[in-house]
């Protein structure tokens, strides 16, 4: 059984091993925790709850982080 | 020269950077070290998940600049109001420069959705520095939602074209009651001079530095223009006139009359 979720505006499916929180997800798409700001179903998830925020399927979330910019 | 003051932080450097259109996060974090900047602007973008390796963070240390997050690609206010507070989350810090830019042609800013998320930033706590067109009557209303500075544009952004709103730039300088700070659109150190001889408060500039052939020498170049700028500004110009007025006594010349 797959689970999907929905992560910057793209459906992904996560065959087996479906995230359980959101560090893990970050941890599976090696994305460095520390320059990420998260977004879960609209809602922002301060980066101290990373390890304590539960994901459920079809999971809206939008991972954002700093660039250049004026 | 004398310290700028934004919502009570002091400031030395009357020059703010911008960290995009650099060839290189080196190029930049020497750019942003020699133009003596205390504060640098940077934007919000989703992470790219198929390529999520990122450096621009690594690269400026917070220790010496504050960060001031933008709201660019906002198109409304509701889009800029999201933008801020998930900065403020990244950061912990609550300073935004309010950017809310509709059409990416120009790139000119909606007074109206700005003025409407400048004051629901502010009642959220938020220190914020709204970028404008150079409209005097929207200056003031933004002033008295409770800004930290206005931030109208000298031209449209990455132009170079200098300081084609400048009367209307006066006009807000005349009456402005908090720092001005002309932000984009300068070109070169000479319109970052000129903007500060007219008593701007301070300067933003991005693409002139950036894109530049050498970044830190323009860094630098800017880095003194803005300076020249404020010292000639306290050092009181003196006025322009329509006839010439003689630099040595009309009188006593060595002439056969």
């Amino acid at each position: 059984m797959s689970a999907k979720l929905k992560i910057n505006g793209q459906e992904r499916e996560f065959a087996d091993a479906f995230p359980a929180t959101l560090a893990e997800l970050l941890h599976c798409l090696n994305i460095d925790r520390a320059t990420v700001v998260a977004e879960i179903d609209g809602k922002i998830v301060p980066r101290a709850e990373f390890d304590a925020t539960p994901l459920h399927e079809n999971a809206n979330i939008e991972l954002v982080r700093f660039v250049g910019g004026g | 020269m004398d310290k700028l003051v934004i919502a009570g932080r002091e400031f030395q450097s009357r020059l703010f950077i911008g960290t995009g259109k650099y060839a290189s996060n080196q190029i930049m974090a020497q750019a942003i070290e020699a133009s003596g900047t205390q504060m640098v602007t940077v934007a919000l973008r989703r992470v790219d998940i198929d390529n999520p390796d990122d450096s621009l963070l690594s690269a400026i240390d917070r220790k010496k600049f504050l960060l001031l997050p933008n709201t660019s690609g906002a198109r409304d206010a509701a889009e800029a109001i999201r933008l801020a507070r998930l900065s403020r989350a990244a950061t912990g810090i609550a300073w935004v420069k309010l950017e809310v830019t509709p059409d990416p042609y120009y790139l000119l800013p909606d007074g109206e959705e700005t003025l409407k998320a400048a004051a629901e930033l502010v009642k959220d706590g938020f220190v914020v520095l709204p970028y404008i067109n150079a409209d005097p009557i929207l200056a003031k209303k933004l002033q008295d939602v409770g800004c930290a500075t206005v931030m109208p544009l000298a031209a449209p952004i990455g132009s170079n074209k200098g300081l084609r709103t400048r009367d209307a730039i006066e006009i807000i300088l005349s009456q402005a009651t908090v720092p001005v700070v002309i932000d984009a659109g300068l070109g070169s150190p000479s319109h970052a001079a000129e903007a500060m001889e007219m008593g701007a408060d301070a300067v933003l500039v991005n693409t002139a530095i950036a894109t530049a052939d050498d970044p830190v020498a323009m860094a630098t170049a800017f880095k003194l223009a803005t300076e020249a700028g404020r010292m000639a500004r306290l050092a009181g110009m003196a006025p322009q006139s329509k006839q010439a007025q003689a630099s040595s006594p009309l009188t006593g010349f060595l002439r056969n009359e």
